[in-house]
This record gives structure tokens, sequence and C-alpha cells, in this order.
């Protein structure tokens, strides 16, 4: 038997109003969500099956055509936009897991180090971010250039000749890794350093107390309970890395182009917005699948979170 | 340059007939509000470099005085600009559903815009400079009778190469381009279909079968392009902001470009030469056409009078080295005479020389670009 006093029921909810009004505070959200997220995937849908099409006075006609022409192994082989979007994911997953495996160690830093200044310098990590991603592109485009501050410095302490800037530094698959790795980096520490934060230290010293080292304890209690930070981390930039164009767009060269770009290209230098469609059908598919795969690791973060 | 002054002279005989055989209204019945009770705030489709004198982009082109009738006379402020790096993106962007009501496509989507009820015919009475322009040109802009391109201004794409960097004897054609020394110092334009007129000329598919590739030229075209491809370090959007300071620096040496850019190094006196290629160069002409739901008729042909008109020619062939749609231009008037006489910008029959392959409307454009996507997404 316990001495501990018995908990009183909880009361019942109140019910603030009637059913009828749930549904009617539901309804924007719900529409809002239809207008914007469902209606445009209908219509992408519509067009890349040729029911719908950007020229005027284009017959239409519902057709599988564009799919199997793209989609393997019934497609023509090697198809360019399939070969692409290989490229593309690997180009994705590089970036990150480097970018997962580098914003481990600062949130580690940011929840174990420093815990005093730990918010000012989590400020002052995300400070860049408040301006617009685009401007930040183009800085690093600048700083990436054969005339910029790194080939630059380079000539300069006369570990290359003047003028004769890294081939690979700019237009190359290694500055759009870069660049991308620079712009998701804080977005994978922060998850990360929120469970981490929140991490019980009774566990660390329960390990320590257990004769565990520095590292065992590291291995056994703080990476496991950090994982689902470290899951959320990686869909953070994976997701959006998925149908990244920007930044190839201005630091890659021809052979870094992303899947992202043919879609933009399709729609913006094309009048074949159906095989655009085609693909960017194929990469909302693609990042839903992500989502289903991830998403329960996602949901786990949040309950760790809440706990 | 005496003869072109002549030649101008003669065009300028023959250009009322043109004139009036193409213009005038083409619905007399169509009710419009007088330009005072138009909105008065023109939307504009323009490349970069050519928005009108007095606006705030005009100074960082150059200072075009082009315009400076209308601004003078409406402000600057009600000019809106929305900006395209190639023919297919303004055609694209029209298609959308985006309302201009003035856009400055080149000639060989005249039928596009036509055909797709994007566009509505000029007035010609509206525009008093219209007179004076070359009557080729003119009808160039003609369709089913009615005058729906106004033309303003030509000039030539080619090679654009550093001599300082370049062997003289790699320098002869468009193989340059595929030359694998240059590897990582070319960059091309990023024009779908004027890469693959680059293309078919190099194949050896000039004149009228450059714009009219059978399937399997096409298909030769792509193939050149996909070796060609990764030779670029990037492909150029930009002028202005991609090929100038890549050219000036040293990072490309060798890249596709419109005459003004030669200028450009001329002035600033580096060491760049403008490639006259075995095969001929390409040529191109563009014009204003005006929107089709147009709510400021008017101020939309006051706009172009004040871009076709004498002045507004002349600087842009003293500033681009641009040749005008104005036949009545005078050698006397062109301040930099050795250069137009290297481009032959007084020749009003130029772009229909042997050497120049005239940028033409593409029945298969849509397979062309398509070709173009997967070029670009073969590379890696």
């Amino acid at each position: 038997m316990t001495d501990r006093p018995i908990a009183e029921a909880p009361p019942r909810r109140l019910r603030l109003r009637p059913r009828g009004g749930r549904a009617f505070l539901i309804a924007p959200p719900v529409l809002v969500v239809l207008a914007v997220m469902v209606a445009p995937i209908v219509l992408i849908a519509l067009y890349s099956v040729d029911v719908k099409t950007n020229l005027p006075f284009t017959p239409t006609k519902f057709t599988w055509s564009m799919w199997k022409d793209f989609l393997p192994p019934s497609g023509k082989f090697p198809n360019p936009f399939w070969h692409r979007f290989e490229i593309s994911m690997v180009i994705t997953v590089v970036v990150s897991l480097i970018a997962v495996a580098a914003a481990y160690p600062l949130a580690y830093f940011l929840a174990f180090v420093s815990r005093r200044s730990r918010y000012t310098l989590l400020l002052l990590i995300l400070a860049p971010f408040f301006t617009s991603y685009l401007l930040r592109v183009i800085a690093w485009k600048i700083m990436l250039s054969n005339h910029g501050v790194i080939n630059t410095a380079l000539w300069d302490i006369h570990l290359r000749s003047h003028g004769d800037g890294l081939p690979w530094l700019i237009y190359s698959k290694f500055s759009v890794g870069l660049v991308l790795f620079y712009s998701w980096v804080p977005f994978v520490a922060v998850p990360i350093f929120v469970l981490l934060d929140r991490l019980d230290p009774n566990l660390l010293e329960a390990a320590q107390d257990l004769g565990a080292g520095r590292v065992t304890t590291f291995l056994r209690v703080t990476l496991p309970l950090s994982l689902p930070g470290v899951i959320a981390g990686f869909v953070f930039v994976l997701i959006p890395t998925t149908g990244e164009f920007i930044t190839p767009l201005l630091v890659g060269g021809p052979g870094s182009q992303m899947f992202g770009n043919s879609i933009q290209s399709f729609f913006q230098d094309t009048p074949n917005w159906n095989y655009g469609a085609v693909l960017a059908l194929w990469l909302v598919g693609v990042v839903f699948v992500m989502l289903l795969v991830f998403g329960r690791f996602l949901a786990t973060d949040l309950r760790e979170a809440n706990s | 340059m005496g003869a072109a002054g002549l030649g101008g002279a003669v065009l300028l005989g023959a250009c009322g007939s043109s004139g009036s055989s193409g213009g005038n209204s083409p619905s007399p019945t169509t009710k419009r509000p007088p330009i005072g009770k138009e909105p008065g705030k023109l939307s504009i489709l323009e490349w970069d470099g050519y928005q009108a004198f007095g606006t705030p982009t005009n100074k960082k082109a150059g200072g075009l005085i082009a315009g400076e009738d209308y601004t003078k006379k409406y402000g600057a402020d009600g000019l809106t600009y929305s900006l395209i790096v190639n023919d297919s993106e303004a055609l694209n962007k029209v298609r959308s559903g985006q309302q201009f009501d003035v856009i400055h496509p080149c000639i060989e989507n005249l039928q596009d815009y036509v055909h797709d009820g994007l566009v509505q015919p000029w007035n010609t009475d509206l525009i008093p400079s219209f007179k004076n322009l070359n009557p080729a040109l003119v009808k160039g802009g003609q369709l089913d009778g009615q005058q729906y391109f106004i033309p303003w201004d030509w000039g030539y794409g080619s090679v654009i190469y550093r001599t300082d960097k370049v062997d003289p004897a790699d320098a002869t054609g468009w193989e340059l381009f595929w030359n694998p020394k240059y590897k990582g110092r070319i960059s091309m334009w990023n024009g779908n279909t004027t890469n693959f007129e680059i293309a078919a000329l190099k194949l050896g598919y000039g004149g009228k079968a450059m714009d009219h590739l059978s399937d399997d030229q096409l298909n030769n075209a792509k193939n050149a392009l996909i070796e060609q491809y990764p030779l670029n370090k990037f492909l150029w959007s930009s002028e202005y902001s991609d090929l100038q300071p890549a050219l000036q620096n040293g990072d490309v040496w060798v890249a596709y470009s419109w005459q003004d850019q030669w200028v450009y190094a001329k002035e600033k006196h580096l060491p760049m030469a403008y490639m006259n290629p075995s095969q001929g160069r390409l040529g191109w002409y563009c014009g204003f056409m005006l929107g089709k739901d147009t709510k400021n008729y008017y101020h939309a042909h006051e706009y172009v009078e004040s871009f076709v008109n004498h002045k507004s020619c002349l600087s842009l062939t003293n500033l681009f080295a641009y040749g005008s749609a104005d036949a009545t231009i005078e050698p006397s008037e062109i301040t930099n005479k050795a250069v137009a006489k290297s481009l032959d910008i007084g020749n009003p029959n130029v772009l229909s020389s042997a050497d120049v392959h005239l940028q033409s409307w593409e029945p298969n454009e849509a397979a062309v670009q398509q070709a173009w996507e997967e070029v670009t997404a073969s590379a890696g």
C-alpha cells in the first residue's frame, strides 16, 4: 500500500461550443490546406497526364505516355531526367549526412559545454539566417568565385600562381554541396540541441556511477536518447534539398545541376509544362514517401520534446 | 559608310508602302478610353539594359536615352519592368497569363504570340517614327496583314574570345566551343534554341535548315551539344552580372555573345575579339509587341514611339553598337565609325546577307526545347 494521496479525478473538460462550432472552427484551416496544398498538386497531376495544357488552342487527351517515358524501366534508357534525379538524390543524401555529422558536435557544445551562454550562441549561429536565402547564396558565389576571397588569399600566400583559381571551388558539385551544407547546418543543430538540452542529467550520472566512461556514456546513453533529434535534423535537410534549384543555379556548373533545375527549366524555358509536371509530381511523391518513412521518428521527437 | 547612307535613303523611299500596308488601326470600331482616362502604369517585359531613360536601372546599363520623351512627359515611376534572360522565358511568361502592356521579344516568336492570341496589332498611325523604319524589318513584323511587331534593335550572335588566351589557329568558327583545350573556360548562353542553332551551324545545317531541323538533324545536334555541354564553366544568363565579369577577369575565355560585349571590351582595352565564324554569324532582330488586354493602349504607343524615334535609335547604335530599325541614321551621326564599319551596322540588308543566319521561327521549337532539357540533364 502507499500512503500517497489518491489523486482527484480531473474535471470533465468543459464544452465551450456545441459540436457544430467545432466544424466551423476547423473549416478555415482545412480550406486553406485544400486550396494551397491539395489543389495545386491535383492541377499538376492533370498536367502530367495531358488533361490540361498551358498552350492556348491545344487539344488535350488523357495519356500516361510522359510517365512511361520518364519512369524506368519502360522509358528510354538512359533517361537523362532519371539520371539527374539519381545524381540529385546522391547530393541530397551526402549533404544531409555531412550536415548531421557537423551539427551534432555543435548541438552538443551548446547543450553541455556553454550552459550559461547557450541561447546567445544559438542566436549568433542563426543570425545570418535573418537575411534572405538568395542573398546568402550570392554571398557564397562572391567568396568562391575565381577572383573571390579564397582564391585571392591563396594567391597572396603564394600557394597558387596569381590568376589560377581552384577549378573545383565554384560551378562544381563541391560548391553546391558546400552552400547547401552551410544553409542547413543550423536547422539540423536545433532539434538535436533541444533533445540534448532536455536530457535528464541523472541518467548520465547513473551511467558513470555504474562504471561507464565518457565515451561509453555518450554511445550508450546520450546518442540513443538524442537519435530522434538526429533523424529530425536529417529530415529537415533531406526534404528541402531534394527539390533544391536556386543553389545549383547560382553556384553549380553543367555537371552539378539538380532535379529541381530540370523542373524549373521546363516551366520557365519550354512550352512543355506537362513533362515538367511529371517531374514535379514525381518529386512530390518522393518527399511524401520520405515523410511516411521518417514521420514516426519526428512524432517520437515531439513526444520526447514535450515530455 | 556612304553606301549605307544611300541604302537608308532608298529604303526610306520604299517605306511608305510598307508602312501603310501593315499599319493602321486593326479594328477602327473598337472603343477605347482616351489617353487621359488610361491608368498610365505600364507593365513591360524587357531585357536587362533596355529600361527607359530616367528609370533607376537605366544608368547601370550605360545610360541609353531611349524612352526619354515618354519619361519626360509621364515620369518614370509608372514604368514597371519584368526582366527576361531569353526568348523562351519571355514567351512562357506571357503564355502563363502574366499581363504586360508592352513586350520586347525577337522576331522568331512572332507567330507564337499572334497565334496564341497573346498580342494585338499596333495602330502605326499613332507612332510617327514608324515611317522611318527599315521596310524589310517592318514587313517581317507583319502577320495576317496586321503590324503586330514594331522592329527596333538588331545585331549578331557570335563567339567572343580572349585573344591573349586563345590560339588564333583555333578561333576559326563555331567549333571553338567544342575544343577540349578550353574546357572549363567556355560559357555558352542559357538560350535553348540558340544553342541548337549553333550546333546546327557547326554541323553544316546553315541558312533556313538551322531552324527547320529534321528529326535526324535534331538528334545529331543534340548529340553534339551533349558533347559540348560539359566543356562549359557555366551557362550565362545575365550579360552584366555573369558574362561581362567572367570575360573581364579571365574566368571565361570563350563565350557566346552579342556585339555589345565586344564594344565594351574595346572601350576597356581588354584583349578580346568578336569572331566572324567560317560558318557565318547568327543574326537577330527584336521589337515591340502590344499586350492583348492592355488598358494602356495609347500610353503603350507613345512609349514605343519614344524608343523608335531617331535619337533613341542613334543612342542604341552609339552605345551598344547594335543596329536599329531607323533607316534615316546617317553615317556621320555614328560616333564609333570603325566599329560600325567592322559590324556593317550601316547596311540595311545585312541580315539577309549570305554569311548571316537570321534566327527565325522554328516549327518544331517544342521538340528543340525538349532536346535541350535532355542535353542539360545528361551531364554529371
